[in-house]
């Protein structure tokens, strides 16, 4: 009953994470178009079980890193809006899209049934 | 022949980078279906079939090494409930377990963004992962492993999604938003940057990481987190101290 509770021992070693990461790090004067990391001047505070407010701090992420790597690939000149007229396999196949703009459209139809 | 094209004389520095996917056995179709969310996202995947020991993780550098791979991302289930995730580099560390949880996969999720299947995705990464020493070896190997390089071999040339991490309670966040430069209502409106989610979500709490691949010593450990399997346990014996109660 009196058990005392098992303290966990914390790790922390910041030496040796800073070794690991020079190690493995990658060449410093690669091109940003090599990796395409952007990083998010901003830290994200919200509550977390605020669900709509945690998304929108996601997407306002997203969106700064959006529009800050099209000025970097513009000015790297690397490709990045795909042409109207470039057609290629899709990360979602068509059946699925189809699934869901049913299930949007079925969604709709039972609103207006309802008003 | 152009003037201009021959510039390069020294060979360019790339970034080379290929990642072996697989699991462990247990894994249920969501976990599954995660994996190959995953693999169809990062087109310098590897997938592997499953590997039968859960005991004996230092086969895996080997079999990162027999396809050609300097990352491995490792699913490992426990009890059919419980993922964990290790995301290393192979063949000499680092690497990172993480707790997998709140998995939404592409296909349950009915969200209307869809992207090219293997276009480079941007890495967005939140100012966190620069506050600690761990936060910025994190962000180093998702580099290597989540970032697509410009030479996979089915890589597409065009950018049209971000894949975000963010730590937010001491958990990190991934989310996966396509680009969208246009209104589709309003095709001739000017240009505007807009975003959809496709998917999939995950939320991964850092566990340990460790020196090497798949072992090693320990060079952080967060103290915060506490095994699914001890909540669990809480949980029944709060249960069983109320009934005791009332039994009385």
């Amino acid at each position: 009953e009196d058990a005392i509770p098992k303290r966990k021992i914390e790790v922390d070693n910041t030496d040796a994470l800073r070794r690991i990461r020079e190690t493995i790090q990658l060449n410093p004067s690669l091109p940003w178009t090599e990796t395409l990391v952007i990083s998010f001047p901003q830290t994200i505070e919200v509550d977390v079980d605020d669900d709509l407010n945690r998304e929108l701090a996601f997407y306002k992420q997203a969106l700064y890193s959006a529009d800050r790597a099209r000025t970097l690939a513009a000015s790297q000149s690397l490709p990045f809006t795909r042409p109207a007229d470039y057609f290629a396999e899709m990360l979602k196949s068509d059946a699925h899209m189809e699934r869901i703009r049913s299930r949007l459209l079925d969604e709709r139809a039972g609103i207006k049934k309802s008003e | 022949m152009d003037a201009d094209n021959d510039a390069p004389i020294h060979p360019m520095k790339r970034n080379k980078q290929r990642v072996l996917l697989l699991s462990s056995r247990g894994v249920t179709q969501r976990m599954r279906h995660l994996m190959s969310d995953l693999e169809a996202l990062l087109p310098h995947a590897k997938k592997e079939s499953k590997l039968d020991s859960k005991s004996q993780l230092h086969l895996l550098p080997e079999l990162a090494d027999l396809n050609n791979c300097n990352n491995a991302l490792y699913f490992e289930a426990r009890r059919h409930e419980d993922l964990y995730m290790w995301a290393a580099k192979t063949p000499n560390g680092p690497s990172i377990k993480l707790h997998v949880q709140n998995v939404h996969t592409m296909d349950e999720l009915k969200m209307t963004g869809n992207c090219l299947k293997g276009s480079r995705g941007i890495l967005s990464f939140d100012k966190v992962f620069d506050d600690t020493e761990w936060g910025k070896l994190t962000k180093e190997v998702f580099t290597h492993i989540f970032g697509v390089p410009p030479m996979a071999r089915r890589a597409k040339p065009f950018i049209d999604h971000v894949l975000t991490f963010s730590i937010l309670d001491s958990k990190i966040w991934f989310r996966n938003f396509q680009i969208l430069e246009k209104d589709p209502q309003q095709p001739n409106a000017p240009p505007k940057t807009s975003l959809v989610e496709i998917g999939p979500r995950f939320v991964l709490t850092p566990i340990r990481v460790f020196e090497g691949a798949f072992g090693g010593a320990t060079v952080y450990s967060n103290p915060e987190f506490i095994t699914p399997t001890a909540v669990r346990t809480l949980i029944r014996q709060r249960k069983g101290d109320k009934y005791g109660k009332r039994k009385d």
